[in-house]
């Protein structure tokens, strides 16, 4: 740590009087540098690559973070953002070594607006204590990933993370009005706000998603939606996956758009089964899970439509969730489903896909067969009404052998999502996981032009190198190299 | 080539990229990008010198996976000719475009263009899920893709979208789309006091009813509107309207708890027109804040509870408006008989400032020819205006895209005055 020398790997330790600075900036309590602590932060949920930062700053206010940001400046460190490091794409993974900066102590509610249907919050407030604070007031903050209880709202707006309703609500892109941005050069950057429809540009259109390469957003306006008047909650139980896949592109294809249409396979229901014992039927090889919503004189309508296009479909059974608590106990076994995973294997990577709607069923044979043909179980449980599919591939992670074949099967899934006109990744983000991919969804063109966009935010490459674009940092940050460039970290 | 009006009409994308490619290693003319016409007034005017360069051949549907629920179309595609193409398979996109007839898509998702119905729908960024340009050196770009959900690499669409076609000719955009309403219902109040409205307003916010639209009219956008749709609209100094749409039972089941909701709160008479008696009122809803004869035209938004105050000081001071209630988006045109640039301001001044005290923001959208320079188009800058010019710099270094329209221009003024102070 207090060495100036560059490390043998060639990463740039962090001088000591940087940690001085900051030690002063923040107080002991908001740095940790210790090998041993450091640890924890090697790597997010993506686990395949590992790199631990030299250091971990803990913010409390914007100006920490712009002081941070400055001070990382004029030592040439690189610094990136973490929030509560639930990344599936290693979006936080500190390439290059640098500073790491967590803004999970940045978490209060700053205010709600029910009349004017917004709540502005700091970017380390869970997602999920959002929704607990809204309760009881007719309002919502709609996207709710799989993740929201540990998930950051600063990482949601980073990553533009979708969830099982955001099939009819929207992504948070959608539901995000205003940012306040520290800039990679430490000015403080506030863009959009309360009202909708400034003139200009969408800069929070653009910042959201962008993977924390455009900034640190210390403050976030988000958009509240109306709690729905009512909603049924529908269990399709069907004895083939391709039953279920048709049944789904049946109800979409009729225009019916319920709030969320999620598909679990057999695997998945086997180890949910054990985890929550919800009584699922061990033998159905596929249950979809559907909620309509809209207000009560409609939604029983709306239901029996889709029970009808299920059973068309060679549903076995569908039922209904009768009560409160099944609804809420369903709700927990789909979003609580890759805790269960633990059950069937030592390790897994979420993979995250997108085809046409259409193309689901052809995609979920691909990848029975791609599981068949390399030795690798997977197992599927997915925001089917999107399109966005995670088939979720076991192995081993002592293995090497394995690992080399879980990355073939995957490279191959997402490969034949681009061939169905698709994308490789549908809210889990590019990270450093899938750069590679990029040249094969987009032209030079493309690429260049999303890297000049970059130049605008980030000249220096400095802020979060080595992720999203698959080109080096920019002018000064050649130094920094990834560790383990992509898959060879696990070979 | 150029025809004899000085326009260019490509008839494909490549022969675009190519002619803009040579335009920049060649003669280097600025470039306006034009679709249906209906809203190059905005922002500061073209620079004359421009070469229009028009999407009007580029009107291909290039794709419509209707059971997938999106649509890919070329930049000239009409906006009407892509909503009855959609209403074949009984979908649409629910973005109210002014003038869609003549409209093209293109220059919608430019200007970021939207009416009553953002309310219940959002706006053209919601839709767009994959873009392609053209940069004004000729590169072809796109970003995005056709599936509903997609987060691989940064989200153009979203920094196209309103982008004033100053920072890359749009050529084609995918959009997701909605199933179409089978029925819909407007309701039409009057009201005496804003006071009241504001209320009314208030309980809205949390009725059973979830209306998709939510209109506040002065006088003279309700005079226009009445004559124009030619139903007797309730006669007032304020006139509300809320629409709803869905089923038909949804739609009665709506009508009947808001027209009681509207008569408890103050309003003494309720019209409602249902299904096919609503289409004009919808399109003259949309086409208004495009303001006719109008010397100056404003837009303000602010936050959606101040709509009214803002509402009541706009038509104290002469001007007619029309606000999108529940989004806090207002439109406002200037008397005809406003003579000059200094008068326009005298009106504009406190409204702008009233927006700014709202959290929001008041732009002028439209204004005589030569008025521009006394009034501040774009009202004072904003904290992210330096990062928007750095983002036109990188798309655009030499400034031949639309040069001197957009919000940039703005910054260049004002540092420019800063510097002759100095
Ligand atoms: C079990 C499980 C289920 C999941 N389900 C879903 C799901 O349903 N939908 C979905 O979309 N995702 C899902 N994810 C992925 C993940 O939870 C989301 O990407 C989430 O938004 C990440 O939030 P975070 O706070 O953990 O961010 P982190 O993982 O800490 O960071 C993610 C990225 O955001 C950047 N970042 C974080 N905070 C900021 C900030 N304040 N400013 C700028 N950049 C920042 C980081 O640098 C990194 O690039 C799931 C993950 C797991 C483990």
């Amino acid at each position: 740590m207090a060495s100036t020398q560059p490390a043998p790997d060639g990463t740039v330790p962090v001088a000591t009087e940087l940690l001085i600075r900051f030690r002063r900036l923040l107080g002991d309590d908001g740095v940790l540098a210790a090998e041993d602590e450091l640890i924890v932060y090697e790597c997010d949920g993506y686990v395949v690559e590992k790199k631990a930062p030299d250091v971990v700053l803990f913010p409390t206010t914007t100006e920490q973070v712009s002081e941070i940001v400055r001070t990382c400046n004029e030592f040439d460190v690189p610094f990136v953002p973490r929030g509560a490091g639930t990344s599936l794409a290693g979006g936080c993974l500190p390439v290059g070594g640098g500073v790491m900066i967590s803004l999970t102590r940045m978490k209060s509610i700053l205010e709600v607006n029910l009349q004017d249907r917004y709540a502005v919050v700091q970017p380390g407030l869970v997602n999920l204590h959002l929704t607990r604070h809204l309760a009881g007031t007719g309002f919502h903050y709609a996207p709710d990933p799989s993740s929201q209880g540990a998930c950051t709202i600063g990482g949601n707006v980073a990553t533009n993370s979708g969830g099982p309703h955001t099939l009819k609500y929207g992504v948070t892109v959608n539901h995000v009005l205003g940012l306040e941005v520290v800039m990679p050069d430490g000015q403080v950057v506030e863009f959009g706000g309360v009202a909708e429809g400034l003139a200009g540009y969408d800069l929070v259109g653009l910042f959201v998603g962008s993977e924390g390469t455009f900034g640190i957003c210390t403050q976030v306006t988000v958009r509240l939606t109306r709690d729905p008047d009512a909603y049924r909650t529908l269990l399709g139980i069907f004895e083939t996956v391709g039953d279920a896949t048709q049944a789904i592109s049946q109800i979409i294809a009729a225009g019916i758009v319920p709030a969320a249409l999620e598909m679990m396979d057999q695997g998945i229901i086997e180890a949910v089964e054990a985890a929550y014992g919800f009584g699922f039927p061990l033998d159905a090889a596929a249950v979809v899970l559907i909620e309509v919503d809209g207000l009560e004189v409609a939604v029983d309508d709306e239901a029996e439509r889709i029970i009808r296009l299920c059973q068309e479909q060679g549903a076995r059974e569908v039922r209904r969730a009768e009560t409160e608590q099944q609804r809420a106990l369903l709700w927990k076994c789909r979003k609580q489903a890759f805790g269960a995973i633990g059950r069937l294997s030592p390790s897994y990577c979420t993979q995250d896909g997108v085809v046409p709607r259409t193309k689901l069923p052809e995609i979920l044979e691909f990848i029975t067969d791609a599981g068949e043909r390399h030795g690798v179980r997977i197992v599927n449980v997915f925001h089917a009404g999107d399109g966005n599919i995670h088939p979720i591939l076991l192995f081993d992670e002592r293995d090497e052998e394995q690992i080399a074949r879980v990355f073939r099967a995957s490279d191959e899934i997402l490969g034949k999502c681009i061939d169905l006109g698709g994308s490789v990744t549908g809210e889990h983000g590019i990270g450093v996981e899938k750069l590679e991919f990029m040249e094969r969804l987009f032209t030079e063109d493309d690429l260049d032009v999303m890297a000049s966009v970059r130049m605008a935010f980030n000249p220096r490459g400095s802020c979060s190198p080595g992720k999203m674009l698959p080109t080096a940092g920019a002018c000064g940050m050649e130094h920094i190299e990834r560790s383990h460039p992509g898959k060879q970290a696990a070979s | 080539m150029p025809d004899n009006t000085g326009e260019m009409v490509p008839a494909t994308i490549p022969e675009l990229g190519r002619w803009l490619a040579a335009n920049a290693k060649g003669d280097r003319r600025p470039v306006l990008p034009v679709g249906g016409r209906t809203s190059l007034g905005f922002g500061m005017p073209a620079d004359p010198a421009s070469v229009e360069v028009a999407t009007s051949r580029l009107d291909r549907v290039v794709d419509y996976p209707a059971r997938d629920m999106t649509v890919t179309v070329e930049a000239g595609c009409r906006v009407s000719a892509i909503q009855e193409a959609l209403k074949m398979e009984g979908q649409r996109l629910p973005v109210d475009v002014p003038l869609a007839h003549r409209a093209t898509i293109g220059g919608a998702v430019a200007s970021d263009a939207g009416g009553p119905r953002r309310f219940g729908f959002g706006t053209l960024r919601d839709y767009v899920i994959g873009i392609r340009c053209a940069t004004v050196d000729g590169r072809l770009f796109k970003a995005g893709g056709r599936v509903v959900k997609n987060v691989a690499g940064y989200d153009l669409c979203k920094l196209m979208v309103g982008s004033g076609g100053s920072l890359a000719f749009v050529t084609e955009v995918t959009l997701k789309l909605k199933p179409l309403p089978t029925s819909s219902a407007m309701g039409w109040a009057c009201f005496d006091s804003g006071d009241t409205v504001s209320d009314l307003l208030g309980d809205l916010s949390t009725s059973r009813a979830r209306p998709v639209a939510i209109e506040l009219l002065g006088p003279k956008a309700a005079r226009q509107l009445t004559a124009e749709s030619r139903q007797a609209l309730p006669v007032g100094p304020l006139l509300l309207g809320v629409a709803v749409e869905g089923n038909p039972v949804e739609v009665e089941w709506q009508v009947d708890v808001l027209d009681r909701e509207l008569r408890a709160g103050g309003a003494t008479d309720v019209t409602w027109a249902r299904d096919a008696d609503t289409k004009k009122l919808w399109s003259s809803l949309t086409d208004y804040q495009l303001g006719g004869e109008s010397p100056v035209s404003i837009r303000a938004c602010l936050r959606p509870s101040r709509t009214v105050d803002f509402v009541v000081a706009a038509i104290d001071a002469g001007v007619a408006v029309q606000a999108h209630a529940g989004n806090g988006v207002i439109h406002g045109h200037l008397p005809d008989d406003t003579i000059d640039a200094t008068t326009a301001e005298e009106i504009i001044g406190p409204l702008r400032e009233l927006a700014a005290k709202s959290g929001g923001q008041l732009v002028v959208e439209r204004c005589e020819s030569g008025w521009h320079d006394a009034l501040s188009i774009w009202g004072p800058p904003r904290g992210d205006w330096p990062l928007m010019t750095s983002v036109k710099r990188q798309f655009d270094p030499d400034g031949l895209l639309s040069p001197g329209r957009g919000i940039e221009a703005a910054m260049q003024q004002l540092s420019d005055d800063g510097m002759d102070q100095q």
